[in-house]
């Protein structure tokens, strides 16, 4: 079975609300693709509706290029983790994914197997509702590597790790993919997953808003910005925007300017004698390049926000 | 916001007053903004009355045979399926807060647990005596109104069913009554089981079982009597006797006073795991 | 864990086998691993046998004979005389006989059929030496007539001719046996001729109304009959109850009753030996010196009082307590409620917790969930039940007879039967908590419902408030007809008792009764799927 997922033309609302409103993309094999938007997006609905589990009102979700329900080892096909919370606490961790794999016809070798794979060797018999959330995320991995499956969904897999397990998620996440298995991550943490996506499909209000790499995406947020490191921020901004430079403050000692080439920016910078430790080109992270995408389509904003942005 | 000098003292603790009253309204606000509570108690008066107003109009007495009939607790029967509905109503008071984990959020905004249980008894109690005044109303109601008809006339000794007549207002009073002490029974039970199906089983096991194994031990009176009067739902319900008064296993408000020994007990049973549990 | 220890991925390594035993065993597992449900289980078990032991204890019999020290337990304990079948009877009647070796037949007219009744109240005279019936009547089943029956010893076999107060005239045999003949009630003015007739182990009944017509109402065969047998007139009346049948009560006791009958006419052929008629009370007379028969001419008056019946389990008086098998079976109330928890939590805890999501990832197709979790649930309950009732049944049977309390004797099928009858009961419950959690999704109202709809009619049938009518449309309409599967003791329509719940006697028959249950259970399942599969998990 090829490892792909491919949603197209998702809708559905709860009642009044819309989530989903022409949800199209897909997900290819050998990478980690990023599924990012702000709360409410329509993410975790999609991973849902991708898995049979909510039924949607129009559109097709398929993995493998078949839809969930027909899949005959479902969890050797596609292997997710939505809740890690989603667990009996009077139940210990090893019962869990045993329950789990005889429901597709394995054993308790292999539920051995993923327990090591996922670090809980020591906490794996003791009872699920003691364990702290980045345990409970571990657990919520090892049952999706039950089946081996080539695809793979976390939603927000990151929530609650320490940065030790940040670290680990990561390169764990990376070498799923160099296998040659599709992993879609959903985040609305960007920091998280720079390091770890390659692809991107960001989300807004129910839609896709950008389909692209990262690489791409970060290129294009950059432009044409130049980064400027200085000890006078209050003259160099002065003198920039006099020269019609459009000049941001992110730092204390940090400016991004846009609107003038790098080489300028020195030429002026020296003309008024204003010292500085760095011009660089700016490479936006993809916090900024994400904030540019979805400024209209952020439905929670808190109001102080604006102002502390600027 | 800056108040001005003597506009409160940081530090200096509430009054005991003050404490249960804020405590009070906020179990108050808890139970009035859900909409789960208003249905069960508008359910406990509906299926009551439909009960009640059932069973007397498939009693009939017909001419020329002495009827044994008592007509006032006839038409009280249907208090035997509202106490499961307020049973389940207070349950979920304490119940829900455990499944939803909303008891920490509780107990930390307001950590004098005795004063939790004690605000969710005393509300409790309140919405059941109100609705459980509506319900046995209406189905002494449907009483007045059925029972002329089938043969229970006041010539044949069956005066139309009246609350200025002493033992049926204290049927009547004393069902209300049973009510609130069913709802106090099952919260105390809840408190301490927290799970709600099992308490809800437990609380339907410790009513309907002493009946049950009553029956079954019919021909040893001894048993059969003590059954009866230490049961909640038996001892109790002997308050809705108004005829054949000393075939009771045991007299009304002695019964109705067993079923507040088992509330109470319940309460406090509950009240001090409560205290010593962890949240 | 390191990325070196990863080996390269290979598609399709792991994978298991697919289909429905799979999923059975997962939901097995997950049963299991839950210490809490594990727990319930045995607690359901402990509790129906601990009830079943405390009814069998509770009860004990105290019994003084003529004077002497009043004595307990096992020392008394009522007995009754055994029918060829294994049943316990009355066998009490005043028998005017002669002994036939041989074929042969005897022919009777019956010209009258009279009696006294006790008092209406039901209260005895309170001087115990005055007469006990005072005034004329007849209760219901008053019968007299021609008997053939193998000795005098009660409980032996007989086929008998009969008339009765209300029923007409009937055939009755072993106890059991009832055939209806002609109806209408015995006169001077319209008398009915009775003929038994024998030949070898087939006895054969006849009536008429003018003594050439006759109509053969049965024939019978008692296996092993002697050649030599006692045949003759009878009469005998059972006791007279107050019953109040619609108000389902039963005011003051059971107190004896006399019927007189007249006969004429009385021919015989065949091998009769000759001799005087004997006359003589068979069985325990229920009041001493009523009974006797007096001959003038070819008339015969025959008096007699007591019942030639089987025994209705319920009939005990305080000191002399009965009891049927159902009665050690009183805990499955108390196992049912903790089953049903149980149950209602095995889906509901998935809703709860989110879990319901990983199952239905792991298993998309629905139905086959829902089919395995009732599997799963009414299995383990069936052999929980199994176990709670044999044990409840035997060793209650056994601690009551220790206790002297007559246990009704039942057969093999029946025991099996109420025991397996029991566990199914449970188990199908259990299927239907299920159900209802599934449907509604809270544990709470699942329970009540399924709790209120079994225990409560039940409880109400026996709790005497409600007419006999009410309480049999409940107990035939909700899944409390179940109980109906509990019934040891069968239920005979030719003898007047009162037919309670309360001693086990359902108004369906215990397989019909299961059904009704089971409906309940098929549909809750039906509506539980078609909303598990239409809704968003």
């Amino acid at each position: 079975m090829e490892a792909t997922i491919e949603v197209s033309g998702l809708r559905k609302r709860f009642g009044p609300a819309v989530a989903l409103d022409g949800m199209s993309f897909a997900v290819a094999p050998g990478q980690v693709t990023g599924f990012v938007g702000p709360n409410g997006a329509g993410k975790s609905t999609t991973m849902r509706v991708i898995l049979g589990l909510d039924a949607p009102d129009a559109g097709t979700a398929l993995v493998g290029g078949q839809p969930y329900q027909s899949l005959r080892h479902p969890l050797s096909q596609v292997g997710s983790l939505l809740d890690a919370a989603a667990l009996q606490p009077s139940r210990s961790a090893r019962n869990h994914l045993l329950w789990l794999a005889h429901s597709q016809g394995l054993g308790a070798r292999r539920v051995d197997e993923v327990i090591g794979q996922a670090g809980l060797d020591t906490a794996a018999r003791r009872k699920a509702g003691g364990y702290s959330l980045g345990m409970r995320q571990r657990l919520g991995i090892a049952a999706a590597l039950l089946g081996d499956p080539p695809v793979l969904m976390f939603d927000e897999p990151f929530n609650g790790m320490d940065p030790e397990g940040i670290v680990w998620m990561r390169g764990f996440l990376r070498s799923l993919a160099a296998q040659g298995r599709a992993v879609l991550v959903s985040s609305h943490l960007m920091s998280e997953l720079e390091d770890t996506a390659d692809h991107l499909v960001v989300v807004g209000r129910g839609q896709v808003i950008a389909d692209t790499s990262v690489r791409e995406l970060i290129a294009a947020a950059s432009g044409d910005k130049v980064t400027l490191r200085t000890t006078a921020r209050s003259e160099a901004m002065m003198v920039l925007a006099r020269a019609g430079a459009i000049v941001a403050a992110t730092d204390r000692d940090t400016l991004i300017i846009s609107g003038l080439a790098a080489e300028k920016v020195v030429a002026q910078l020296s003309e008024s004698a204003v010292p500085f430790s760095e011009v660089s080109a700016h490479r936006a992270t993809l916090e900024e390049a994400y904030m540019e995408l979805t400024r209209e389509a952020v439905e929670f904003r808190a109001a102080a926000a604006e102002e502390a942005a600027r | 916001m800056s108040q001005g000098p003597g506009a409160g003292q940081p530090g200096l603790p509430a009054l005991r007053g003050d404490v249960m009253r804020d405590v009070l309204h906020a179990e108050w606000t808890k139970l009035r903004t859900l909409a789960g509570p208003a249905w069960l108690l508008a359910a406990t008066v509906a299926l009551t009355v439909a009960v009640s107003a059932a069973a007397t109009a498939a009693v009939r007495c017909p001419s020329g045979t002495a009827c044994p009939v008592d007509t006032t607790k006839l038409s009280l029967t249907g208090i035997e399926l509202g106490q499961a509905l307020v049973a389940i109503l207070a349950v979920l008071a304490i119940s829900g807060e455990y499944s939803t984990g909303m008891i920490r959020t509780t107990l930390t905004a307001m950590p004098r647990r005795s004063a939790v249980l004690g605000a969710k008894a005393l509300i409790l109690a309140g919405l059941v005596l109100a609705a459980g005044a509506i319900a046995v109303g209406g189905s002494l109601l449907a009483g007045r109104v059925l029972l002329p008809g089938h043969g229970f006339t006041a010539a044949r000794g069956f005066p139309a069913l009246s609350l200025a007549h002493g033992p049926t207002l204290r049927a009547a009073a004393g069902s209300v009554l049973y009510l609130a002490l069913i709802a106090l029974l099952s919260l105390g039970v809840a408190t301490a089981v927290r799970d709600s199906a099992a308490a809800i089983g437990t609380v339907l096991g410790l009513l309907y079982l002493f009946p049950i194994i009553a029956t079954a031990l019919a021909r040893n009176e001894h048993w059969h009597r003590h059954l009866e009067q230490i049961g909640p739902m038996t001892a109790g319900l002997s308050i809705q006797a108004t005829t054949g008064l000393r075939g009771l296993p045991i007299s009304p408000w002695a019964g109705l006073g067993v079923l507040a020994a088992w509330a109470a007990a319940a309460l406090l049973a509950g009240g001090l795991l409560l205290r010593l549990r962890d949240a | 864990m390191t990325a070196g220890t990863m080996t390269p991925y290979r598609p399709g390594q792991v994978t298991g086998r697919d289909g429905f035993a799979q999923l059975l065993r997962s939901e097995w597992t997950k049963f299991r691993t839950v210490r809490g449900w594990v727990i319930g289980m045995a607690v359901a078990v402990l509790v129906t046998l601990g009830l079943g032991l405390f009814a069998a204890g509770a009860t004990s019999s105290s019994c003084q004979h003529d004077g002497g020290p009043v004595r307990t337990g096992s020392a008394c304990g009522g007995t009754f005389a055994v029918g060829p079948g294994g049943e316990p009877v009355d066998d009490s009647f005043y028998f005017v006989r002669q002994p036939l070796a041989g074929n042969g037949s005897i022919t009777v007219r019956v010209t009258s059929l009279t009696g006294l009744l006790p008092p209406a109240n039901g209260n005895p005279p309170s001087n115990p030496a005055a007469p006990v019936d005072t005034r004329p009547g007849l209760v219901p089943w008053a019968k007299a007539g021609v008997i053939i029956k193998n000795g005098t010893s009660p409980g032996s076999a007989y086929a008998a001719m009969m008339v009765t107060t209300d029923h007409g005239a009937r055939m009755q045999d072993n106890y059991t046996g009832d055939t209806a003949g002609q109806p209408g009630a015995v006169s001077p003015a319209s008398p009915r001729w009775l003929r038994l007739t024998r030949s070898g182990d087939t006895i054969t009944g006849y009536d008429s109304a003018d003594g050439t017509h006759w109509t053969q109402v049965g024939a019978v065969h008692l296996a092993g009959l002697p050649s030599t047998v006692q045949a003759g007139l009878f009469t005998t009346s059972p006791e007279y109850s107050v019953i109040s049948q619609s108000f389902g009560s039963t005011n003051g006791s059971d107190l004896p009753s006399q019927a007189t009958a007249v006969f004429d006419h009385v021919s015989r052929s065949g091998a009769w030996p000759g001799g005087a008629w004997a006359g003589g009370y068979i069985g325990a007379a229920y009041a001493p010196g009523i009974a006797g028969y007096h001959q003038a001419g070819g008339r015969f008056t025959v008096t007699g009082s007591g019942d030639i019946a089987p025994v209705i389990a319920g009939h005990g008086n305080q000191g002399d307590p009965d009891a049927t098998l159902t009665d050690y079976l009183v805990g499955t109330f108390a196992g049912l409620i903790a089953i049903v928890v149980i149950a209602a939590m095995f889906i509901t805890a998935e809703y709860r917790r989110g879990l319901i999501r990983t199952t239905l990832t792991a298993s998309p197709r629905r139905g086959r969930v829902l089919a395995a979790k009732a599997i799963v649930i009414g299995s383990v309950t069936f052999v929980a039940g199994l176990v709670a009732a044999a044990a409840a049944v035997s060793f209650g049977a056994q601690l009551g007879r220790g206790r002297g309390t007559y246990v009704f004797p039942a057969s093999w099928p029946t025991e099996l039967r109420v025991v397996a009858g029991t566990a199914a009961l449970l188990a199908v419950t259990a299927v239907l908590a299920l159900a209802l959690g599934t449907l509604l999704r809270r544990s709470a109202a699942a329970v009540t419902i399924v709790i209120a709809a079994i225990v409560l009619p039940y409880i109400l049938a026996v709790g005497s408030i409600l007419p006999v009518s009410v309480t049999d449309w409940l107990l035939r309409v909700t899944p409390a007809a179940a109980f109906a599967v509990q019934q040891a003791a069968p239920r005979y329509p030719q003898v007047t008792a009162l037919y309670t719940p309360g001693s086990s006697y359902f108004p369906l028959t215990p397989w019909a009764g299961l059904t009704v249950l089971c409906g309940y259970a098929a549909l809750a399942l039906g509506l539980a799927l078609v909303l598990l599969r239409r809704r968003d998990a």
